[in-house]
């Protein structure tokens, strides 16, 4: 009894440090960030580093506005990444409810050529795709970011997952009671499925957010800059400015600490879902 | 309301290279109001006989009818019944209320006060009021099986459907649903099949009880009527608990003769004129443990009940039982002399099991097995 009590206090204590350290190691950076961000350039690079806020925030965000319009950018990728995560959650749940859930010819090969598309990188897309967009005259359009990535292949992948988990009587319930097919989908299976979808939804908005190649190749017009192509704008050719870069990405972080407190316990869950037996 | 009529029911799964039959040609029918209990070991083809009738199943040759319309080709839901599932299926995301309104909400077009109104009456007749605004998962199995039966019950379909909806209960709460169901059933006056594996649910709950075996319907009747007068031995093997005693006899001139130096001499042979070799049947109430008798058995194994008890007992390589009373318990070892009353046995073809003779006694003191 004491052995093992002992043996538990032990393991406790390197998961907590283990875990602690962890933590440190992730929130140093992000603390640096909002701290630089907060820096008037010369004293960004000193040394040793200065640990502790400055006054020149809104200076630096005044200048970073000036050159770059870097609010604007924001709501591109907000509303990019919030079209394109409502759809494609959409798209994706009907699609992992059909492959979970009805039986048709071919469903297998079919669902297994969606899963080989991830083999292919974003990198050998962006040509084929911008020739693609310039023919049909949607370059600098948010629809042409948002359009090549709705069926989502790991959407599709986690939705079919989850959907199996759905018992068959409860849709044979529900059609019983009435429900047409298209009821069954968004009256029982999607609400049931509620913590995937939050956890889909994080990966969607992610997905989409961090996109960066092809929005660069797509959009020309500066006031179209997602987050990722305005913070590359930042580079300068002549001089990096640090202190602008620092505000824009400690701005650029809040949209998604916002997000993800709103779903985070179903996130949780939702990855955890299938896991553990009820 | 109406009655449902099987004709030629068969369904057959094709699964490529391998197709199973899982129901053949299967002809009953069941009249307006009736309680009929499908009953069989699983695998059986009880299920799969409800589905099609709840239009969950194509059929693939055959028809139903429910009264005078021919539903064969229509979906579930343009069938008008309702059917209570074995884990309930109760929808997670939805309160009680919800549930129970969803079928209303969905294939009418009453408005949302009216729904209410039906909800609580039926909830109120199910006593499960005070449930209303919780979620599934905070409910028991018992409140779960309620809300379900509930959400049958509301839409006022012309039939019933149930797949073992009392197999998740415990022994307690599975008695006291059973009477429940019934009272139910009788005072709704509806149609109702009901799908179990446990032949005591069956003897306890059906007008009629149909019995199911390899897809095949073995008999149609009364609970009694099974008991007493199976058609074969399946049927006299399925019902009855404990089950009847069977063994393989030889014939000699109307005496039966068995392992362990089992004989019986029938004074009425006429039904098994022609057999050298027959199966014998006795129901374990028949036998009685006496002082001295023709044939003697090796007590293994006395399960005391209370009211009686269950004598486990070999007799050569067979094992048989004596329901008996309290008052007889004998040791394990024993050598037990035993006797049964002519009228009592049973014998069947022992090629096709078919029965040559069931009970011939006027309905006896004895319980029936329930």
């Amino acid at each position: 009894m004491r052995e093992q009590r002992r043996k538990d206090a032990v393991w406790r204590f390197l998961t907590y440090t283990f875990v602690l350290t962890a933590t440190v190691v992730m929130l140093v950076p992000l603390y640096w960030m909002v701290v630089a961000a907060s820096l008037p350039q010369e004293l960004f690079i000193e040394f040793p580093p200065r640990l502790y806020p400055g006054t020149s925030f809104f200076e630096n965000f005044t200048a970073l506005q000036e050159r770059a319009n870097f609010v604007r950018s924001i709501g591109n990728s907000v509303f990019i990444a919030v079209v394109y995560t409502v759809i494609s959650i959409l798209l994706c749940s009907m699609a992992g409810f059909a492959f979970a859930k009805y039986e048709f010819r071919f469903k297998e090969p079919i669902f297994y050529v969606i899963l080989a598309t991830l083999v292919l990188p974003i990198q050998l897309l962006v040509i084929p795709l911008f020739l693609m967009m310039s023919q049909i005259g949607w370059t600098d359009t948010f629809r042409a970011i948002i359009l090549p990535w709705l069926a989502n292949p790991i959407g599709i992948f986690l939705m079919r997952q989850n959907m199996q988990s759905i018992p068959d009587a409860l849709l044979e319930s529900a059609r019983m009671d009435g429900a047409t097919e298209f009821q069954l989908f968004y009256r029982i299976a999607l609400p049931a499925m509620r913590s995937s979808v939050a956890a889909l939804a994080i990966i969607l908005f992610l997905f989409q957010w961090d996109l960066f190649l092809y929005p660069l190749v797509i959009l020309e017009d500066a006031a179209n800059y997602t987050i990722p192509v305005a913070l590359a704008g930042l580079e300068g050719t002549q001089r990096v400015y640090y202190d602008q870069i620092m505000v824009a990405t400690s701005l650029a972080i809040i949209p998604l600490a916002i997000l993800f407190l709103f779903l985070q316990k179903q996130f949780v869950s939702g990855i955890l879902a299938g896991s553990l037996k009820e | 309301m109406s009655g449902i009529t099987l004709t030629d029911l068969t369904k057959v799964y094709d699964s490529g290279a391998e197709s199973v039959v899982a129901v053949e040609d299967l002809s009953l029918s069941i009249e307006d109001g009736e309680f009929l209990v499908l009953v069989g070991p699983s695998g059986c083809g009880k299920s799969t006989t409800l589905r099609c009738i709840a239009g969950l199943e194509d059929v693939t040759e055959g028809s139903i009818q429910f009264g005078e319309q021919t539903v064969t080709d229509y979906s579930a839901s343009e069938r008008d019944i309702a059917m209570v599932f074995q884990n309930y299926a109760l929808y997670p995301h939805m309160t009680v209320r919800q549930n129970i309104g969803f079928g209303l909400k969905l294939s009418t077009s009453l408005p949302s006060a009216e729904i209410d109104q039906k909800v609580d009456a039926v909830a109120g007749m199910l006593g499960i009021t005070e449930l209303l605004d919780d979620k599934p998962k905070e409910l028991s199995g018992g409140q779960q099986q309620r809300v379900a039966l509930g959400r049958a019950i509301v839409r006022e379909p012309s039939a019933f459907l149930m797949d073992e909806p009392l197999s998740n209960l415990d022994a307690k709460l599975r008695a006291e649903m059973r009477t429940e169901l019934q009272e139910l059933q009788a005072n709704l006056g509806v149609t109702t099949i009901y799908v179990t594996h446990d032949q005591t649910e069956a003897m306890a709950m059906g007008d009629r009880i149909a019995v199911m075996n390899g897809g095949v319907l073995q008999q149609v009747g009364p609970p009694e009527d099974l008991y007493r007068h199976p058609v074969n031995e399946f049927v006299a093997d399925f019902i009855g608990s404990p089950s009847i005693n069977l063994l393989d006899a030889t014939v000699q001139s109307g005496t039966l003769s068995g392992p362990g130096g089992f004989t019986y001499t029938l004074d009425d042979s006429g039904s098994i004129e022609g057999y050298e070799r027959v199966r014998v049947g006795v129901r374990p109430e028949d036998i009685t443990l006496v002082d001295d008798g023709e044939n003697t058995a090796i007590v293994n194994v006395v399960e005391p009940m209370g009211n009686e008890n269950f004598c486990y007992m070999e007799l050569g390589d067979v094992e048989i039982t004596a329901r008996v009373l309290p008052s007889h318990r004998p040791a394990a070892g024993d050598a037990v002399p035993f006797s049964f009353p002519e009228e009592a046995v049973y014998l069947f073809d022992p090629d096709t099991g078919e029965a040559l003779k069931t009970k011939t006694d006027e309905a006896t003191d004895v319980a029936i097995s329930a």
